[in-house]
This record gives C-alpha cells, sequence and structure tokens, in this order.
C-alpha cells in the first residue's frame, strides 16, 4: 500500500493535478476570508465553509478521476493486480493518496483563521468542526469518487459521473423534504450526508456521524476491491 | 514448476481457450505460439493471475494462482504484451516503484543497477519512460519483470519494438536467463521461438494444437520428403527419366535456372530415401547432378499447416505418431 501511496502523492505533484487543486481551492478560500476580514468579524467565518462546501466537491471528482481509470487504460493495473499484494491495499493507497491531497487544501485554509486569531478571536470549536466535518464528508466523497473511477477507462467520464453522484448527495436532504414523513423520507434522511455533516458545522464532534463516513469510506473501497477483483472473471 | 490443466477461459460466448492443459519444468524455455487472437496473451494472463479462468486450475511452484495468489506471483516476473509503465515516472522512480510493490528484499541500490546493466537501461536511467522510444520501454518493461529474480519468467512477445541488434541481445539474454529460471515466452516470429525455445507450444482458437520438442516439432511433420535437384541435362528427358523411377510420387520442372540447367523438385513415397537412385539414374546417363537438398518443412510452414486448419486432423495424427516415436 505503501509503494502505491507514494506513487500516487507523486504523480499528483509530478502533473500539475494536485497543485492546481490545492491552489483553486485556496485561492478561494483566500477570498472568502477577505470578505469575512471586511465585515470585520469573526464570526462571519462560517460562511466561509459553507460557501466552500460546494467548491471541495467540485475539486474531488478531478482529484479522484484519474486513480483506476488511468491505470485501466494505460494497462498498468496488470502490473499491481499480478504483484503480490492484495486488491484493497491497491484501492487503500489510491484512496489515502487523493485524501491527503484533498486533506493538505483543507489544512491550508486554517492559516487566514490563524491570521484572524492574532487580531481577534475567532470561535475555534466551529472552525474545527468545519475541517473535521469537510475532511469525514470529502473522504466519504472520494472513496465515491475512487469507486466510479474504476468502473470506466475514460477520466472525463469518471470526473463527470462523480460530480453528479456528488450533487446528488448534495441534494438527498431536499429529496426527503419531497415526502416528508413517509419511509423513504426517513431512510433517504438517515442516508443523506449533509445532516450527518451539520452535527460538525455546528462544532459538535458526533461520534455515529464521524462512523457514518468513515463506513462510507469503507463500503466503497470494499466495492471497488471487488470491482477489480470481478473484471478478472468477466 | 508450472502446471496448466484444462485451462478454460470464455468472454460471454467468445471461447478464448478450450481445455489447455500443459506444463513447464523447472529450468525450460517454452515458446508459446499462435495466431493473433489465439488466445496466446489470455493464457500468460491467466497463469500469472491477472484473468482468472472460467474452468481449470494453474499452479506455479506448487502454489495455485487462485488459492495462494501471492505466493505464486511472488515466484512470477510478467512482461505483458503492452509494458505496464507509468509514462509520467523516471526509470529510476518506476524501477524502485515496483521494487516496493513486490516486495523485494534484495539489497535495492545494487539489485536494480544490476538489472540496469543487464537490459541496458543504464544510460536512461534518470530519464522520464514517457519520453523513452519503443525499444526502451519494452526494455524497463522486461527490466520491472526480472526484479527481484524471480524463478519464473513470463514474457509476452519481448522483443517487440526492439531493432535486430537488440532483439538479438534480448534473445541471448532470454537464452541466458532460461539456465536458472523457467520461462514461457510468446511470440509469433518463429525463428525468435526456434532460436530460443526448447519447445513449442502451438495454440490456435484456443486449443492446443501442438506440443513438442522445437526440433521435433519441424522435422516430424515434413514426412513428404520432397528433394529439390538441379541437372544438367535436357528438361525433358530428364522429367521421363525421373517419372520413371521407381517409388517417385511425383516431379515437376522448375524451369531452367542456368544455362542448360533444370530444376526439378521430386517428391518420393513415405519413408523411402530416394537420393541414391537419383545419383545413379544420373550417373548412368552422363547427366552431371549439381545440386540436391532437402525441403524439410520449416516451422513456419508447421505453423501455417496447424493454424490454418485444412490439413489439422492430418498433423496432428502425424503429431501423435511422433510423440509415440519419442
Amino acid at each position: 500500500m505503501k509503494a502505491i501511496l507514494r506513487r500516487e502523492l507523486k504523480s499528483y505533484f509530478s502533473s500539475p493535478i494536485g497543485y492546481v487543486c490545492i491552489a483553486v481551492l485556496l485561492a478561494l478560500f483566500g477570498l472568502l476570508y477577505l470578505n469575512v476580514m471586511y465585515s470585520g468579524s469573526s464570526s462571519y467565518i462560517y460562511m466561509v465553509y459553507s460557501s466552500m462546501f460546494t467548491f471541495c466537491m467540485m475539486v474531488i471528482p478531478i482529484l479522484t478521476m484519474k486513480s483506476m481509470s488511468d491505470e485501466q487504460r494505460n494497462k498498468t493495473d496488470q502490473a499491481l493486480l499480478t504483484a503480490p499484494i492484495s486488491v484493497t491495499s491497491i484501492v487503500l493507497g489510491k484512496f489515502f493518496a487523493a485524501f491527503i491531497v484533498y486533506a493538505i487544501a483543507m489544512t491550508g485554509s486554517l492559516l487566514p483563521c490563524v491570521a484572524i486569531s492574532l487580531f481577534g478571536s475567532p470561535s475555534w470549536g466551529e472552525v474545527f468542526g468545519y475541517y473535521l466535518g469537510s475532511l469525514f464528508y470529502g473522504a466519504a466523497m472520494i472513496a465515491i469518487g475512487v469507486f466510479i473511477s474504476s468502473l470506466t477507462v475514460s477520466q472525463v467520464i469518471a470526473a463527470i459521473a462523480t460530480f453528479a453522484v456528488s450533487i446528488f448527495i448534495l441534494m438527498m436532504g431536499q429529496i426527503s423534504s419531497l415526502a416528508s414523513g413517509t419511509f423513504i423520507a426517513q431512510v433517504v434522511d438517515w442516508l443523506a450526508f449533509d445532516s450527518r455533516y451539520s452535527y460538525f458545522t455546528q462544532g459538535i464532534f458526533n461520534i455515529s456521524s464521524a462512523v457514518f463516513f468513515l463506513s462510507v469510506v469503507a463500503i466503497f473501497v470494499f466495492l471497488t476491491a471487488r470491482r477489480l477483483e470481478s473484471k478478472r472473471w468477466s | 514448476m508450472i502446471e496448466v490443466k484444462n485451462l478454460t477461459k470464455r468472454y460471454g460466448t467468445n471461447l478464448a481457450l478450450d481445455n489447455v492443459s500443459f506444463s513447464v519444468e523447472e529450468g525450460k524455455i517454452l515458446g508459446f505460439l499462435g495466431p493473433n487472437g489465439a488466445g496466446k496473451s489470455t493464457a500468460m494472463n491467466i497463469i500469472t493471475g491477472y484473468l482468472s479462468s472460467t474452468e481449470g486450475t494453474v499452479t506455479v511452484g506448487g502454489y495455485d494462482i487462485l488459492e495462494n495468489p501471492n505466493e505464486a506471483k511472488k515466484l512470477i516476473g510478467y512482461l505483458p504484451e503492452i509494458p505496464p509503465l507509468y509514462m509520467d515516472m523516471t526509470v529510476k522512480e518506476y524501477l524502485n516503484f515496483m521494487y516496493d510493490l513486490k516486495k523485494v528484499t534484495l539489497p535495492r541500490e545494487q539489485h536494480i543497477q544490476e538489472i540496469c546493466r543487464l537490459v541496458k537501461i543504464h544510460n536512461v536511467y534518470k530519464r522520464l519512460i514517457g519520453n523513452l522510444s519503443k525499444g526502451y520501454k519494452q526494455r524497463v518493461g522486461i527490466a520491472q519483470a526480472l526484479l527481484g529474480n524471480p524463478p519464473v519468467l513470463i514474457l509476452d512477445e519481448p522483443t517487440v519494438g526492439l531493432d535486430p541488434k537488440q532483439i538479438i541481445e534480448i534473445r541471448k539474454l532470454i537464452k541466458d536467463l532460461g539456465r536458472n529460471h523457467t520461462v514461457i515466452l510468446s511470440s509469433h516470429i518463429l525463428p525468435e521461438v526456434q532460436a530460443v525455445c526448447e519447445r513449442i507450444i502451438i495454440i490456435n482458437n484456443g486449443k492446443l494444437v501442438a506440443d513438442g520438442a522445437t526440433d521435433r516439432l519441424a522435422h516430424d511433420l515434413s514426412a513428404e520428403h520432397r528433394l529439390i535437384i538441379r541437372v544438367d541435362g535436357p528438361e525433358n528427358e530428364v522429367l521421363h527419366a525421373l517419372t520413371a523411377l521407381d517409388h517417385v510420387k511425383e516431379v515437376l520442372s522448375h524451369g531452367e535456372k542456368e544455362k542448360g540447367v533444370y530444376e526439378f523438385s521430386v517428391e518420393a513415397e513415405l519413408d523411402y530415401d530416394i537420393r541414391r537412385d537419383l545419383f545413379a539414374l544420373f550417373a548412368r546417363k552422363g547427366w552431371p547432378l549439381l545440386a540436391m537438398r532437402n525441403t524439410d518443412l520449416t516451422l513456419e510452414d508447421v505453423f501455417l499447416q496447424l493454424t490454418s486448419g485444412a490439413d489439422h486432423a492430418k498433423i496432428s495424427s502425424k503429431m501423435k505418431k511422433g510423440a509415440e516415436k519419442e
């Protein structure tokens, strides 16, 4: 797993993708923080993260689009699948590489907050809540993105499909309100990512939400591994 | 070392491999021949654990590729048809990555350098793989197969894209490796297989159509014993005299090849050596015999006959006879 993780990370930064994703996110964060500073109150920091959330969901498909699809297209998966390692460790290597790039951008977003704290007193509980929530939510989306990438040999299709799925997941809360009160609404609500995420935004570290997101990661890592296995039988 | 039993692979309704069985002993070089789409790569992909068979088993060094994949895979160095190279890595990064991936325990620097010298890629060691020529890419592919010094090497068309000098070098390398490795090599270049392999398996349409030692395979199948002769004498008279000989089945004139010299092909009966009779005939008639050569089937002919399907039955029965003789 370590070898694959190292290779993937290197490839994110040997091509512009890693830099561009991080730079775009940090630039947008910077811009939104600038607004907070103009408004003169650190209590508006929540606005930064709630608007950045959508942008982050747009960047994740870019990070995951080539993780499996490129391997299949260049036939380099032959090297991975004939090496004495388990399929799961291949997928985990891919997942963590994308996650680390994402986490670098998210961690970078804390810097303006540090600057603000020199002159004011931002609510760190809230900020960390957003930060952790974004990491958990992002991890789940990355796992889904890696899975989608394993379904196709085209990076573009992987990116668009992942983007579509992430929009669908964002809208799950609204979907459940269409059928409010029914059993379906309950199920959708339970599955909806944003209700789980909202605990973090209130500065609450909700264990069940954390477990929920980690479970989504585990399920999709498992599904990706099964997908790679199933290709052998086709 | 490698045991393949009743291997069958279906892609949907398409039968890619049909009940193929063979085994390779330790330290042997096996040639895998077949036209495009015959199932060579599929078979190799199954042996290395990249694909799974629909039916049948593969064991490498006693380990079943499905039941103990990691143990079996550790024994195999695999060069697929398209070398699995990352274009955004340098040769150095790539070999180090593959070294980690394969969990090699030999001393890293020393081992990688040794392989680079062996396949002659030390001069491009720090270059990006994407910028290398096809020949170099192929050699980097061979280098990654050699990492960890696995006892089994499976090479899918290893000399594709190389220039003649490199081809000779790589063939020599494979031959050298064959002394202490078990090698399966696929190719559609027959002289290559002939030069390198001790044993050949020919598959066509997913079926195993021939399996035998390289030299015997060509010999056993060339039972026609057609002779080509050149005689300094009048064409028609020679033709008549030849046709009149006992045991001669067929005589053809190929026309005048030099001034006053005609070429004929003579096919004798099966298992009859006609050469002495020919000599005696020409000596009697006073026609100088200038050349006589045997037309043993080349491996090309064998291959074409086996894979064209027309003479299939005839040849397999001959093959069996040959096998019994052995």
